[in-house]
């Protein structure tokens, strides 16, 4: 026996949620999937594999005001952004839930980020497991799985004519109160294969790659266009700048940056440390691999193949991966 | 014989009598499907070079990057038409690039792992011979008539009252995460600093409101006024779909009535916004 929900009851009990709380999910925009609040349940794309852009967009947008400062009786006053009502992230593939654990490592180390700390709080995180693998994940080299519920509250598996329930925390728990779900006997479905890509041994091996010909032959057909930042549930890089309105308002605005654009390292009097685009290209990459584990833990990928799909020149993450191994066996292999 | 052996066997003769120091084209990708830009610099590398409709790439681009070293090109008329435009506006040397240009029958609608019918830009396209070439893969074919050349969907769009217009493009720019791989993409925006990077002057917010998207989107396409040849590139790296090429093909139908300029033709003609005839009155204020 399991817990399970029919589909009817499944877009019920969101539309109960839609009426307190702030529903965000997968939806359809000019034929690109991402996670918008929504206004009607209907609108929700259940089956969109991995969306387009990943679901950093709640917690982390691609542009927010983070306070405004207004001078009132000559004092300045400091009004920063807060959430007007709770929230529910409704659609998450386990890659996705893998990615906001990777981004709570930045953002909520100290000195925590407030605004961002607040969403979480705020936020319920619902699943949907994978019932296809797209060709070009590997979750699964992560310790991830298409049915795996770490870092969810709640996880819904489809099977026939709805789906299984687990729910792994109390806000989960808490959430399903207004569902109708039932105790049934529904067969569990068979989780679909996922092409795993090696890791091991990658962090060790960067390092000795940091000087490769290599990365420079890869940035010769890069066009450094950053969507593979953009798209990237792990990749949180920013820009802040301050933007002074209507009665003297200023307001500070952060939007996502690439450590790939030319200017982002650029500093004051023009110096650039990373001038070439090989050296933009692989600081991504060890940023991900090297400096991530080393700094917080985790490598800073989720293999949710989000970066391989939209790269408008191949430059294919698992291909880097199994280059880097290669060189490093190789390099491995001269010193001994 | 095929394409890709004729160009692996030129690739190869100029690599070996290091006529050229890299020849650039294309591969397959990790798909199996598509293809990627391939920069070979031995012999051997040129092995891995293929051509067919999934090569969709404007390559023009890179030459930016390798302005000091004597290149070779795989280049369809739309790049050529780049490499004139980035020859004329003196950001590369004609004496340092080999056109290896390819007669074009139009290319596929490639995205990740997915090859689809020819892409809608081609089937308007006026031009399937390569204006310029040092070796010519294919046979020259006959070309049409530049009347039959317009973008209909710019008639289209054209045709709406100013209002809906606006509308359209609001809506359209409001998908934009600002991401800036048109500019990226596109052979025509070189420039040292652009101006949407600049901070003094900072001439658009970073913000991603209705206004500094549209701000951004538009100044782009009026950069190009006049250069832009049509290669497409901007449209195919965009991760919104936003229909770049719509704007761009109603500049180059503006220039074309105003000034019978079409970008990119040959390296010699003054684009229409680098020269200025005192005769010249468009009516405009």
């Amino acid at each position: 026996m399991v817990k399970f929900i029919q589909k009817t009851d499944l877009l019920a009990w969101l539309e109960g949620i839609m009426r307190e709380r702030t529903l965000v999910a997968p939806v359809k925009e000019e034929g690109v999937t991402r996670f918008r609040p929504v206004e009607k349940v209907a609108d929700i794309v259940m089956d969109s594999g991995s969306t387009d852009l990943s679901a950093k967009d709640w917690f982390f947008p691609p542009s927010e005001v983070l306070f405004t400062m207004s001078k009132v009786d000559g004092q300045a006053v400091i009004t920063p952004t807060t959430m007007a009502k709770e929230a529910v992230l409704f659609g998450l593939h386990p890659c996705d839930a893998q990615g906001i654990a990777l981004m709570d490592l930045p953002f909520l180390a100290e000195p925590t980020d407030t605004i961002y700390a607040e969403k979480r709080e705020k936020t319920t995180l619902v699943g949907l497991a994978c019932r296809q693998a797209c060709p070009e994940c590997f979750c699964t080299s992560f310790g991830s799985s298409p049915f795996d519920s770490a870092g969810l509250d709640v996880l819904l598996i489809e099977s026939g004519e709805g789906y299984i329930v687990q729910s792994t925390t109390p806000k989960g728990q808490k959430l399903l109160d207004s569902a109708k779900v039932t105790e049934a006997n529904v067969e569990m479905p068979q989780p679909p294969a996922v092409n795993s890509v090696p890791i091991e041994g990658l962090v060790e091996i960067a390092p000795k790659l940091f000087n490769d010909a290599f990365w420079n032959r890869l940035a010769d057909r890069c066009i450094h266009c950053n969507m593979c930042a953009d798209v990237c549930p792990a990749c949180y890089c920013f820009d802040i700048r301050d933007y002074t309105g209507k009665g003297g308002l200023v307001e500070r605005v952060r939007t996502w940056e690439s450590c790939q654009a030319s200017g982002f390292t650029r500093i004051a009097g023009g110096y650039t440390p990373r001038p070439t685009k090989g050296a933009r290209l692989r600081q991504r990459f060890y940023h991900k691999f090297l400096y991530m584990p080393k700094q917080l833990g985790k490598i800073g990928c989720t293999g949710c193949g989000r970066c391989v799909r939209v790269c408008p020149v191949n430059i294919d993450i698992r291909e880097i991966i199994t280059t880097m191994q290669k060189s490093g066996a190789k390099i491995g292999a001269g010193s001994s | 014989m095929d394409s890709t052996k004729i160009i692996k066997d030129k690739a190869r003769e100029l690599l070996a009598s290091k006529k050229v120091e890299c020849v650039m084209g294309f591969e397959r990708a990790t798909d199996g499907k598509t293809a990627r830009p391939l920069f070979a610099y031995t012999p051997e590398e040129t092995e891995r070079f293929i051509y067919d409709q999934t090569c969709v790439h404007n390559l023009a681009k890179f030459l930016l990057n390798w302005k000091d070293k004597t290149t070779a090109i795989i280049a369809k008329p739309c790049d050529v038409r780049s490499i004139n435009m980035l020859i004329q506006e003196q950001q590369i040397k004609r004496e340092k690039i080999y056109i290896i240009g390819v007669v074009c029958s139009g290319m596929a609608e490639c995205s990740w792992n997915r090859v689809g019918p020819t892409q809608e830009r081609c089937t308007t396209c006026p031009q399937h011979n390569p204006p310029i070439y040092d070796f010519l893969v294919g046979e020259l074919v006959a070309e049409k008539e530049p009347a039959a050349s317009i973008n209909p969907k710019v008639a289209d769009l054209l045709a709406k009252p100013p209002a809906e217009r606006r509308a359209f493009w609001n809506e359209q720019f409001s998908h934009c995460i600002r991401c800036y791989a048109c500019r990226q993409a596109c052979p025509g925006c070189y420039c040292t600093e652009c101006f949407v990077d600049q901070l003094d002057p900072q001439w658009v917010g970073i913000r991603h409101s209705p206004a500094d998207n549209h701000m951004w989107n538009t100044v782009r396409a009026f950069h190009l006024a006049g250069r832009c040849t049509q290669c497409g590139e901007c449209q195919r790296v965009c991760p919104v779909n936003i229909p770049l090429m719509l704007v761009n093909d109603e500049l180059t139908k503006e220039v074309g009535d105003k000034f019978a300029f079409q970008p990119g033709m040959d390296a010699s003609t003054l684009p229409p916004f680098a020269t200025f005839k005192k005769d010249e009155h468009l009516g405009i204020g």
